[in-house]
């Protein structure tokens, strides 16, 4: 349970962090923008990926999935972000 | 919805130890917050002669404003004034100094102190719901357990997912109690649930937003969250002072000015609740009104003015905002419950006494789980959280009347002159350590019945208390249309014959009930 449970909470946040960053700066107008909301959204969505890692059979896969769907996500907004696609 | 058996086994797991963390902090944290929804009416309350004062005027306002300003000059830089009306009946200034300690003034006590005046009842109920009166460290562990609560919700909700619908208005007494406690406690969680995720997550946001703005801030805000945050956070932009001194308007003016505002974005109602105003006396002085229009999703709007010219710098009212302040103002408003009018206090406090009764019976389902029914002796972990459960939890409901009662004897003439706060304080926390102590010491079933009759007494006192050092007996507040006092009076009775119908009842188990559990009369007594 520790395992998956740490799997939620650590590269769960990254994973969490990723996706509201990149649906915040994709979103029209400037990022300024959707500070407050994005901040807020911060709470359930991680409090889902938490939940959601006790779905997973083993901790070990939880760990994968997170992990690599973080940085999937965080490498796109950077790289979108230094691209200047994003503002 | 069909979920593998070990789906539901994990997830099972995974609530009741959530539920078993968080539980008893979160019991805290909803029966004084229920309270809490009340904190304008407490003030009044626990103030011996609130009623006896007209209510303040703008020009006393205006008069406690400019008082405030010449006799500190700390306030200059930054001040709040809380107008007086429909929360508060006398207006209040309030400012940190250059150590950042807050300082707040009023008419009665121009000189100011470090304690906002007759506040000391609802911040004490106020610092329990939001940090277990914990000081300091308090606030991010309530941050945490609001996050716990989260998981906890989503959890829980997944487990009776496959029988959600076929048992939502199932309430089954009978021989099996179990399921009967289970029911209850399914029927509060799913019918609450929304109310529920609202406040697991906007007590998240109160608790952890800055710290969860600085761990954002490198990942995706590419480091300049900070310098945005002014102005997503406030109506007002950040102006320097020019130092050069220049007289400001009047505080009616402002007023008017902001009405006149909002009734050109087509909002005719603006009823101004509080100000901030910076740099006070220099040409640069900028005030920022908020205030509310009723009747509109997320109530509270701002408009910061000039102070000297009374321009128009920048405008966010309800219908005509931009979405950081239109999210902040909802998410505050539906977490505080500061909208609608009273029947959504009254709707708060009732969800929030529900959902302390909510953590309570999860704590009983998991004793009854545990229970051994062919044997009188029960094993270590049921009785330890039998007597947590009613130490933690009864003992608070005795330790938040008790103070109730405290804060009219420190307002008494008796004990005049005597720090009102300290006093509150302290009786408190030693009625809630006595009670878990007693609890810890005692057949978790006797100290049951012997707390809840404490809290039925010290609950039935609160009334008494009050009318004897005031004079406001309820039937005299009622005759006298004071509802706020009434309110309260009158709900402290109601939940006084509550606990002692809970003792009651508790008692009757204890007799008659299965014999073979913590809830049962010990043996040879």
């Amino acid at each position: 349970m520790w395992a998956r449970a740490i799997a939620g909470i650590v590269p769960g946040f990254f994973f969490s962090a990723g996706l509201i960053g990149l649906v915040c700066w994709a979103l029209p107008g400037p990022w300024q923008g959707t500070l407050v909301p994005g901040v807020i959204a911060l709470f359930p969505v991680w409090m889902g990926v938490i939940a959601g890692s006790f779905a997973f059979a083993t901790a070990r896969r939880a760990w994968a999935f997170w992990t690599l769907s973080a940085g999937a996500l965080l490498g796109a907004l950077w790289t979108l972000q230094w691209l200047g696609w994003v503002s | 919805m069909k979920l593998s058996s070990s789906t539901l086994r994990t997830f099972t797991t995974l609530h009741t130890w959530v539920g078993i963390v968080a539980g008893f902090a979160l019991f805290v944290a909803f029966y004084a917050g229920a309270i809490t929804v009340f904190h304008h009416d407490l003030m009044l309350w626990q103030a011996p002669h609130a009623m006896d004062k007209p209510v303040e005027t703008m020009d006393d306002a205006q008069r406690l404003l400019d008082e405030t300003l010449r006799r500190h000059p700390d306030s200059r830089k930054w001040i709040g004034l809380l107008f007086p009306g429909g929360e508060s009946p006398q207006a209040l200034t309030y400012w940190p100094d250059a150590q950042g300690t807050w300082h707040y003034a009023s008419l009665d006590n121009p000189d100011g102190g470090t304690q906002p005046p007759q506040a000391a009842l609802s911040e004490l109920i106020n610092e329990l719901h939001y940090s277990l009166g914990i000081p300091v460290a308090g606030v991010y562990l309530m941050g945490i357990v609001s996050m716990l609560y989260g998981v906890a919700l989503i959890s829980g909700l997944i487990i009776h997912l496959p029988k959600l619908a076929g048992d939502l208005f199932a309430l089954r007494p009978g021989r099996n109690l179990k399921r009967f406690w289970q029911d209850a406690h399914n029927v509060i969680g799913v019918l609450g649930l929304p109310l529920h995720l609202m406040f697991a997550i906007t007590g998240a946001m109160l608790c952890l937003v800055m710290v969860a703005a600085f761990a954002l801030n490198p990942l995706i805000y590419g480091g300049k969250l900070m310098e945005a945050m002014p102005a997503a956070l406030d109506t007002a932009p950040v102006r320097e002072p020019a130092q050069v001194a220049a007289s400001m308007g009047a505080l009616s003016g402002w007023v008017e000015r902001s009405q006149q505002v909002a009734r050109e974005q087509g909002l005719a109602e603006f009823e101004p609740a509080y100000l901030k105003l910076t740099h006070a006396g220099d040409r640069n002085a900028t005030v920022e009104i908020t205030g509310e229009v009723p009747r509109m999703l997320g109530a509270l709007g701002a408009v910061a003015l000039d102070a000297g010219s009374g321009r128009v710098l920048a405008t966010q009212l309800p219908g005509n905002r931009d979405a950081n302040h239109a999210t902040l103002s909802i998410a505050y408003l539906l977490h505080f419950g500061e909208y609608g009018n009273a029947w959504v206090q009254w709707l708060y406090f009732l969800l929030g006494v529900g959902g302390a009764f909510l953590f309570y019976s999860g704590n009983l389902l998991w004793i009854e789980s545990r229970r051994k029914r062919r044997q009188h002796e029960q094993g270590r972990s049921p009785l330890w959280m039998a007597r947590a459960t009613v130490g933690v939890c009864i003992g608070l409901c005795v330790a938040v009347s008790a103070s109730f009662v405290a804060a009219q004897a420190m307002e008494s003439d008796w004990l005049a002159g005597k720090d009102v706060a300290a006093g509150i304080r302290w009786t408190c926390f030693s009625t809630w350590a006595s009670c878990a102590l007693w609890a810890a010491l005692r057949a978790p079933v006797r100290a049951a019945r012997e707390l809840l009759w404490a809290a039925a007494l010290a609950t039935a006192l609160i009334p008494i208390a009050h009318g004897a050092v005031s004079g406001w007996w309820w039937w005299k507040s009622a005759a006298a249309g004071h509802w706020a006092l009434f309110a309260i009076d009158a709900g402290a009775l109601a939940m006084a014959v509550g606990f002692a119908m809970l003792a009651r009842a508790t008692a009757r188990r204890a007799h008659h009930g299965e014999p073979n559990s913590v809830w049962a009369d010990p043996r040879g007594a």
